[in-house]
């Protein structure tokens, strides 16, 4: 009785099917959807490290050597420099030989805020190819 | 006028959905798109900026490194030796994953490079430092 009656009316509506289970199935879907979404946009520097292979072969006379010491002082060549002096001395170094790489090393315990601005500024001097190596 | 209300009142449910369902899906296919599922570090630290750093879209693996040396990761602290178990895990679920490590700018480098090492021993090699773009430098 109660099916041939729900049958009747379904054929008189406009629409053929029932959409209401269907979307409360969507529903369900989209609210899982909102809540698992998360927007981080995160920005970040690329920095290779050496493999243990890399690390027992002699340096590279080649690349450029910068040195974080510390007290976050840097050092190029044997000079203590400024890190807005570093762009300026990646950029000779690279025009003298456009495929060096630098090899970064940081003293453990040297602050991350220095390092990451020294790899901004080897990056700004035209070279991303930064292996960052630690000493203590 | 009393006659037309009466018409659709006679139907199983009163309101047409089809609009209604449109929209939805639409707002559904919208959110299956931008989903991501990134593993968020759970703590805020403060970023060093860097005029050079490239938008990561694909890093979904956030880790990262306080002051003290504390490693955060999934919105947990974890030691240094467990995280190379965690990204082995998590690098044979989804093995497109990719790291940014998120160091504080007073954290200590030899913390960072721990990590880097530690992620790469557990598999994955996409990593880098996260850094806010910027008048930094």
């Amino acid at each position: 009785m109660g099916m041939r009656r729900r049958s009747e009316q379904a054929h008189e509506s406009s629409h053929g099917i029932d959409l209401a289970p269907m979307l409360d199935f969507v529903i369900n879907l989209l609210i899982f959807f909102i809540i698992t979404a998360v927007f981080v946009k995160e920005f970040g520097l690329n920095v290779n490290r050496p493999t243990s292979f890399e690390q027992n072969k002699p340096d590279d006379a080649k690349s450029i050597q910068i040195q974080v010491l510390n007290n976050g002082e840097i050092w190029i060549d044997g000079r203590a420099v400024d890190v807005r002096a570093v762009r300026a001395n990646v950029e000779r170094m690279s025009a003298i030989n456009p495929d060096t790489g630098v090899l970064l090393l940081a003293n453990e315990q040297a602050p991350t805020g220095t390092v990451v601005e020294v790899v901004d500024q080897v990056h700004l001097g035209g070279i991303y190819n930064i292996t960052f190596s630690t000493s203590n | 006028m009393q006659a037309t209300r009466h018409t659709p009142a006679s139907e199983d449910h009163g309101i047409d959905l089809a609009p209604m369902l449109d929209f939805t899906i639409n707002l559904l296919i919208f959110f299956i798109i931008t989903t991501s599922f990134i593993k968020e570090a759970g703590i805020t630290v403060f970023k060093p900026e860097a005029i050079t750093a490239e938008n990561r879209d694909s890093g979904n693996l956030l880790i990262a490194v306080r002051e003290n040396g504390e490693i955060w990761m999934d919105r947990n602290p974890v030691e240094i030796r467990e995280l190379r178990s965690l990204i082995e895990r998590l690098h044979i679920e989804r093995p497109d994953d990719s790291v940014v490590i998120i160091a504080d700018r007073a954290s200590r480098a030899g913390v960072v490079a721990k990590v880097m090492d530690e992620v790469r021993s557990g598999g994955i090699k996409d990593i880098a430092i996260a850094a806010d773009p910027g008048a930094g430098g």
